[in-house]
């Protein structure tokens, strides 16, 4: 007689298990009840009441009703912003997987097939607050590949992943003349393709379909507005000769690193181009001048976005980027929109991420302090409405 | 004739009393007042509307009733706060990271960074380069520690200098300062590279060792030679002279420490043990798991320069590309080792240079001791770890890290607390000099 695989007493414990997992507060509504909120798209508010529905936000508000039956916890004299958002990230790799070097032009290279899921970093990440990232590859080629969507925690990796691929890396680098046209070309070749397949489907399809390309694809859907462009940038002038590409060819962009963006910060701004931006926190030496850089990108109007390059800096540091571009002039509410609404809409995920507001992701920073300063720190981070890191739990000091 | 003689002594003997005096008393001495601040002496107390009292170079007196005499440049600090120059204990500052290692040789202890060192901007200048000088003082970093780089096993000795003065001579405060020294995994990187010995964890402490006991022997014949009787030496000349034993030997009589740079705990246990058999003070280096052994420290009394905390990189790496590293480092690491007793400094291990180096720059020091206190280390033990302490660490305490009369006056004034992170060094004085004004 064959044995069944499991027992009835164990298939029975199974399902109280997953019972169990279904009832995690995870999933249950609950509410954070009295903390200062700041949901990054409008004023903060005192005292406020955040409830919490299968992983969203259901309302938010100070004067709330609290539905009956709704487990409360009180967070009196904490502070609560929106999960962190990094868009240049290249946490979840190895170091060699980074950079394909020997292929210049690899659109078609996919930052999810080389993911390390495993990291500790990850784990570092949540503790920090950061809660979604765009991470991918690097900057070694003109065009390196394309980056994925992915929040720091989640059992369930195709939970975790908000966009499995499409926005495309791009690299030019020290006034390289050459760079440029690397790109230009593909690009062109990229409009040709489209074409190629546009008459086709617009045709009787008699014929055999033309010959797929992932790389072109890949540009098409940039071509087409779909997905954007990162281009990683330090100098004005290659930002310029990039600027100029974008005219030609009408793709959605943002800067990366953006060094010396604010030399040409009204041309950037005409262009509704975004940027990712420095500081990279205390170990890069930039002068105070390039400092100063974001507080005059805001002021012209420029969407910025901070980041940390992880491994350049570690990523549980972005907060520190807006501490340090505060110090360096720019507003206090400009900084908290450069890591949380603003990385959100310039990934164009911002139905889903980036601040406190009824129908967005439950992705939540509590603090025992003002955000925006050193010595407050990370208590609990929940994301998709689950506790994904408490403090509590750190090992006491010794 | 004679009559001219005369005129031509008393012209020199004029001119050397002007030349003592000049060396004596250099110009009439200034007095300056710093007025109203909030003073943080950094030697136990704090005075709310405290007077710092200049006079020359030195300090003259610190506290609340201080007279001020009717001479004195008055400097008004009302609603600031007035402390003394940041230490930082570990820089590659003022030298060209291509100064750093001796590739050629993992041990030369004869290699003396002050060599290397040149703090001022000049030469980077119109180069796009940063001014070295002027962003360390923005930073109130007014003495740092030098030292070669952590690619060789022993990289020879340290200095401890201030960042700004009236000539090279007068920046030195300490020199040598320690024997540098490494091992794990930066030096294990570097000498891999190479393909020459040593690669391995064991043959590094080994050759620490043969080094040590070679400057045993070679500090045993010199003494030996000193001991004989004059008629002796004249017969027998003194035993060839070493550069490098000498210096190992001021560390084996333990005139100077060793600085060791070490992360993993075992490397740590492994200076801990090193510094032991051959009984020379023991300075750690970066020590990122130094807590794992913070009862061990305060037992011995080995004092701890820690790394920053934003980039805890500094050895081997980054901290995400060593994963035993990552698993068992704790961002409370500071806070722990103070909380055992163990003598904290926060240091940036970094370059002065523009362009991306590798490292945190000194002028954030104060913003680092400031972010440690996120991760439990008290407001006193994080501005202490930047002041007194590293000054103690250092063997200079008689001269900075303190506002007490007696000391050098390296004193700063900040437009607020200093461990905020929107504070401002707004006037850096460096012996007494009004050196960096914030535009």
């Amino acid at each position: 007689m064959k044995t069944s695989l499991i027992t009835r007493g164990q298939a029975f414990f199974f399902l109280l298990l997953a019972v169990g997992i279904w009832g995690f507060p995870g999933n249950s509504p609950f509410v954070l009840k009295g903390a200062t909120v700041y949901p990054a798209t409008g004023p903060k508010i005192e005292n406020a009441v955040i409830l919490i529905e299968n992983g969203k936000i259901a309302a938010v508000g100070p004067g709330l009703k609290i539905p009956s039956g709704v487990q409360v916890f009180d967070v009196s004299g904490k502070v609560i912003i929106p999960g962190l958002i990094d868009i240049h990230s290249h946490l979840g790799f190895f170091d060699a997987d980074i950079n394909e070097f020997p292929q210049p032009i690899g659109p078609e290279n996919r930052a999810l097939d080389a993911l390390y899921l495993d990291s500790p970093d990850w784990a570092e990440a949540v503790k920090g607050g950061v809660v979604t990232l765009v991470t991918g590859p690097g900057s070694g080629e003109r065009i390196g590949g394309q980056s994925i969507t992915i929040k720091t925690f989640g059992a369930d990796l195709s939970k975790r992943i908000i966009k499995e691929a499409g926005e495309v890396k791009m690299a030019i680098n020290a006034r390289n003349l050459s760079h440029i046209q690397a790109i230009r070309s593909t690009l062109i070749k990229a409009r040709e393709y489209m074409e190629t397949w546009d008459r086709y489907d617009a045709g009787d399809k008699k014929e055999p379909p033309p010959k797929r390309d992932l790389g072109l694809e890949a540009l098409v859907k940039v071509l087409k507005g779909e997905e954007r462009v990162r281009c990683h940038a330090h100098f004005a002038n290659d930002m310029l000769s990039f600027l100029k590409l974008k005219d030609e060819f009408g793709f959605g962009l943002t800067f990366e690193h953006s060094t010396e963006a604010f030399k040409i910060a009204d041309e950037i701004a005409k262009r509704g181009v975004g940027c990712v931006s420095l500081p990279l926190v205390m170990r890069i030496p930039l002068n105070e001048d390039l400092m100063r850089g974001n507080a005059i990108l805001g002021k012209a109007g420029v969407k910025i976005a901070f980041h940390t390059d992880h491994p350049v800096t570690q990523e549980k540091w972005l907060r520190l980027c807006a501490l340090l571009s505060m110090r360096y002039g720019l507003p206090e509410e400009a900084a908290l929109k450069a890591m949380t609404i603003n990385p959100a809409e310039l990934a164009m995920i911002s139905h889903r991420v980036g601040s406190i507001e009824k129908g967005k992701d439950a992705d939540l920073v509590v603090l025992d302090g003002p955000w925006q300063e050193l010595a407050s720190r990370v208590d609990w981070v929940y994301v998709d409405g689950v506790l994904a890191y408490d403090r509590a739990k750190d090992q006491p000091l010794p | 004739m004679r009559k001219r003689n005369d005129f031509i002594r008393m012209s020199l003997l004029f001119l050397a009393v002007m030349a003592i005096l000049s060396l004596v008393c250099p110009g009439t001495e200034k007095t300056v007042a710093i007025k109203g601040g909030t003073v943080l002496t950094m030697a136990g107390k704090t005075i709310p509307n405290g007077i710092v009292l200049i006079k020359g170079e030195k300090i003259q007196a610190v506290g609340d009733d201080v007279r001020i005499p009717a001479d004195a440049v008055v400097v008004d600090a009302a609603g600031k706060y007035v402390m003394p120059g940041i230490i930082d204990a570990m820089t590659y500052f003022g030298v060209r990271p291509f100064d750093l290692n001796d590739s050629s040789n993992p041990v030369t202890p004869q290699n003396r960074i002050i060599q290397a060192y040149y703090p001022f901007g000049q030469f980077m200048k119109g180069q796009g380069g940063i001014e070295p000088d002027k962003e360390i003082l923005s930073g109130g970093v007014t003495t740092v520690y030098i030292a070669p780089g952590d690619r060789q096993v022993i990289g020879g000795q340290g200095a401890v200098v201030k960042t700004c003065g009236p000539n090279f001579d007068r920046l030195i405060l300490r020199e040598p300062a320690s024997i540098d020294m490494a091992i794990g995994d930066p030096p294990k990187a570097a000498l891999g590279e190479s393909a020459k010995s040593p690669v391995t964890r064991m043959s590094i402490a080994a050759l620490i060792r043969k080094s040590l006991i070679d400057a045993q022997e070679y500090d045993r014949s010199q003494k030996a030679y000193d001991a004989k009787p004059e008629e002796e030496k004249k017969k027998s000349p003194r035993p060839p002279r070493d550069l490098g034993n000498e210096a190992l030997a001021k560390l084996l009589n333990r005139e100077i420490p060793a600085r060791i740079e070490s992360d993993l705990p075992d490397d740590l246990r492994t200076a801990i043990r090193i510094a032991e058999e051959f009984n020379f003070n023991l300075v750690i280096d970066s020590g990122l798991t130094a807590y794992l052994l913070k009862d061990e420290l305060a037992k011995k009394k080995i004092p701890a320069v820690l790394g920053p905390t934003s980039h805890p990189f500094v050895s081997g790496g980054e901290v995400s590309s060593t994963p035993e590293l990552l698993r068992v480092m704790d961002e409370r690491n500071a806070a722990i080792l103070a909380k055992a007793g163990v003598k904290i400094a926060i240091a940036s291990f970094g370059f002065g240079f523009g362009g991306f180096g590798d490292a945190v720059q000194g002028k954030w020091l104060l913003l680092e001791a400031g972010l440690a206190t996120g991760f439990d280390l008290p407001d006193e033990e994080a501005l202490k770890a930047v002041t007194i302490n590293p000054a103690q660490i250092l063997g200079v305490a008689d001269r900075v890290g303190s506002l007490e009369p007696g000391k050098d006056a390296d004193v700063i004034i900040l437009d607020g607390y200093p461990l905020n992170v929107k504070t401002w060094v707004e006037k850096v004085f460096v012996n007494g000099e009004l050196v960096f004004t914030k535009e």
